[in-house]
């Protein structure tokens, strides 16, 4: 069943379908599933696939096109794509099996809070080169001390002349290894109140910008996060976006950018994961297994209910109306689920599952490399998906709180 | 379709809820559930004032026509406010059993009297054996002089006891086939049994060759059947989701009043999260019944899946809400005088009829073809 989104949204859909089939490249497709989350997994056919020539010509008719930042407002190189334009866009590379190119923070929180904070100049300099692809950023928000509480920011930030001057710690930056940018909150006021005195920097990301980047590697084996050094790191004073001390009105202005237009394509990646899932039962003969069948209804059932919650937020969407207070409970709902899939996964696998095997084509050939297999993967990433983003625990302090009018835990170290 | 509701549903839902509220109070279900009947005068305002009996059924037999999106309306704040009446037996089962035969002369028989509030009627499947699939009925349906008569015994009949109808499911030469008798025509022998759910009527009724009519042709129920069960299903995850609702409510409401250590133990972070809890249920809940009403609504190829599945997951929310809602209040919510036991037991008893979870799920496992 398809969510009917009127004439219009149909007309683009058949666009799109079209310019895919003509444009993509021969082979594309074949390269890699590109429909897999390759969050958290290391996967070289995938990082082989981002290096092929067929990648590269695909990324610049993209770019061609318009269709690399493609939400962003027309004034700023965008095609003014609304949430709904977005998800059919995604959907149907889904379908193809080809990847969308997407500028991952760049295009979803910097460049948003560069277009709303930024002076002119400040656009004219910053937007471009996301687009392009040549400032690739990493988030520098999260230190060792605080990770949920991020008013609390103790990297400080020393304006020297026509230079800030940046020394502290971060931890915690997903993707720091392919940025060359980072969008960093500092403490540029210790005397003022903690929200008041923070700036948000874009901050040259190299080593020979005093930036020490080490790896932090996670329970899967891999390295998706970083952690950083910062000492006497300098950026411009022009790098600073809406002014000297006004960071966290910046950085709030974007923090609803995280998550538009994968309503529903988390839906499709879900549901062809379960009838991989289906397959895996079978391969191991245990799909007529009483207790299993019940695991894979249960989580086809969960399934659908992602993707209900998709097709409702497009439809408000489509209707001009803001997500409801029950969009803070699909971050539970999911991650909750793909914990439990990881287990079934697992034990389905069963005794396999004790024996890493190397799926994935590229081995451990380094002492000390950890590489789980795909749904090893799952099982061990997914313990990520209820700390991430806020943790479940806080989700559930924000549902009770602003949803059902419960009151704060008394606490004296709420300031 | 839209998984949002327009502005005039949720008119209707508030009309609704008021009417509810004030017709349905607590004192109400608990003189009704103690006398196991219902209040004939409220059930005529419902189709006077209100034209809900009517609401889905199409307009050339006496309804207004409106779709199951507006049905599940109705089911969910009915079932919010715990009505004691033959509302889901007349309409979500009855009714709807009838539609989906899809003969006119059936309909022309049984809708115009449902739609105008002046007759009541349930359906009869499981027998015996509480066994839910319809493969297994067994009652019996003899040819005679130019009718039917039936034979056997029905069981676990949704307010069988108190209305008025009673379509049947039975076995003819040609098949499964519906059936219509009067509640009270001869040969019919009627036992309200005590249920778990006090505020819905469970009756055994057993057919001594009681004289029936045949709705439909022969063999007819053998498509239809399944069709109305996945139906009913989604009208029954309605007033689930409506009295899962509720459940969270009274929890969150209490404990915002109740103090201990000196605060309010809604300031308690472990009961603020059983109310996240509760509510992602209810949200989630919410979303899927709507998508089910729209998929009954649109006849939809997805229905079995969809039906299955919201089976399970409705009954599970609304099971969790109702389980945890005495939790948070306490001694107060174990007590007889607290209505907490009535969401309770109706949430057990909404979960085990037609097929409990598991049933449901080895059913959804076997409908994707697993």
């Amino acid at each position: 069943m398809e969510l009917d989104l009127g004439p219009e949204a149909n007309k683009f859909r058949q666009e799109i379908r079209t310019w895919i089939a003509d444009n993509a490249p021969e082979g594309l497709a074949d390269l890699t599933d590109w429909n897999a989350s390759s969050f958290g997994s290391i996967d070289e056919s995938f990082d082989n696939a981002l290096q092929s020539p067929q990648y590269a010509e695909w990324s610049d008719r993209l770019l061609k096109a318009g269709m690399i930042c493609a939400s962003w407002p027309k004034e700023y190189g965008g095609q003014d794509w609304d949430a709904i334009q977005n998800t059919i866009f995604a959907e149907e590379a889904f379908r193809a099996g080809v990847p969308t190119v997407n500028r991952g923070f760049g295009e979803s929180m910097v460049g948003p809070s560069v277009m709303v904070n930024g002076s002119q100049e400040q656009k004219d300099h910053f937007l471009p080169r996301i687009i392009s692809g040549q400032d690739v950023y990493c988030q520098g928000f999260s230190e060792p001390d605080h990770g949920s509480d991020l008013a609390s920011v103790s990297t400080r930030g020393i304006i020297d002349g026509d230079e800030i001057v940046i020394t502290g710690q971060k931890v915690w930056t997903s993707g720091y290894f392919r940025a060359n940018m980072i969008f960093i909150l500092v403490r540029t006021d210790t005397d003022a109140p903690k929200h008041r005195g923070i700036s948000y920097v874009l901050l040259p990301f190299t080593a020979e910008n005093g930036v020490d980047k080490r790896p932090l590697r996670m329970i899967s084996g891999a390295a998706e996060f970083g952690h950083e050094y910062f000492d006497g790191s300098r950026a411009p004073i022009f790098n600073i976006i809406g002014g000297i001390n006004n960071g966290w009105k910046v950085a709030m202005t974007t923090l609803g950018h995280e998550r538009s237009g994968s309503a529903t394509i988390a839906s499709l990646r879900y549901e062809k994961q379960f009838w991989s899932l289906v397959d895996l039962a079978r391969k191991h003969g245990r799909d007529k297994d009483p207790v299993v069948r019940q695991q894979l209804a249960w989580a086809y059932s969960h399934v659908q209910v992602i993707r209900y919650q998709g097709l409702r937020i497009l439809a408000q969407i489509a209707a001009g109306k803001e997500p409801g207070p029950e969009a803070s409970a699909t971050k539970l709902f999911w991650s909750d689920y793909e914990q439990r899939l990881g287990e079934i996964a697992v034990g389905i696998e069963g005794a396999e599952a004790l024996i890493r095997a190397e799926s994935t084509g590229p081995h451990e050939r380094e002492p000390g490399d950890y590489i789980p297999n795909f749904w090893q993967n799952i099982f061990l990433f997914s313990r990520a998906h209820t700390i991430y983003s806020g943790t479940n625990e806080i989700q559930r302090n924000i549902i009770s709180e602003r949803v059902l009018g419960m009151p704060k835990e008394p606490s004296a170290a709420r300031g | 379709m839209e998984l949002i509701h327009t502005d005039e549903q949720e008119q209707l839902r508030s009309s609704l809820r008021k009417f509810f509220e004030d017709k349905s109070p607590s004192s109400e279900v608990r003189r009704l559930m103690a006398e196991g009947t219902y209040d004939k005068t409220v059930w005529k305002q419902m189709a006077d004032q209100l034209g809900l009996q009517g609401l889905a059924i199409p307009e050339e037999y006496g309804g207004s026509g409106y779709t199951f999106v507006e049905l599940a309306i109705v089911m969910e704040e009915q079932g919010r406010a715990l009505l004691v009446a033959p509302y889901f037996a007349t309409i979500a089962l009855a009714a709807q059993a009838v539609l989906d035969l899809g003969d006119a002369d059936a309909a022309q028989a049984l809708l115009p009297g449902i739609a105008e509030g002046t007759t009541t009627a349930t359906l009869a499947i499981t027998e015996q054996s509480g066994n839910w699939d319809i493969d297994s009925i067994s009652l019996e349906a003899r040819p005679a002089d130019g009718g039917y008569t039936l034979h056997g015994v029905k069981s676990y009949v949704i307010d069988g006891a108190i209305v008025d109808q009673l379509v049947v499911a039975a076995k003819a030469p040609g098949g499964l086939s519906l059936f219509l008798v009067a509640g009270d025509a001869a040969g019919v022998t009627r036992v309200n049994e005590p249920p778990l759910d006090q505020t819905r009527g469970l009756a055994t009724i057993t057919f001594d060759g009681a004289q029936a009519t045949l709705l439909g042709a022969e063999g007819a129920a053998a498509t239809s059947l399944p069709i109305t069960m996945n139906k009913a299903i989604i009208a029954l995850a309605a007033e689930q989701l409506g009295g899962a609702r509720r459940a969270m409510e009274m929890a969150v409401e209490y404990t915002k009043i109740r103090e201990a250590f000196g605060r309010t133990i809604a300031s308690f972070q472990a009961t603020k999260h059983k109310a996240a809890n509760m509510f992602t249920k209810v949200e989630t809940t919410k979303v899927s019944v709507h998508y089910g009403s729209w998929a009954a609504a649109d006849n939809s190829d997805d229905l079995p899946v969809v039906a299955s599945m919201l089976k399970a997951w409705a009954s599970e929310a609304y099971f969790f809400c109702a389980a945890n809602n005495i939790q948070m209040h306490g001694g107060i919510g174990f007590t007889w005088e607290h209505d907490a036991h009535l969401y309770l037991k109706r949430a057990k008893a909404s979960q085990l009829i037609f097929g409990d979870d598991a049933y449901h799920f080895e059913q959804l496992a076997d409908r994707l073809g697993v």
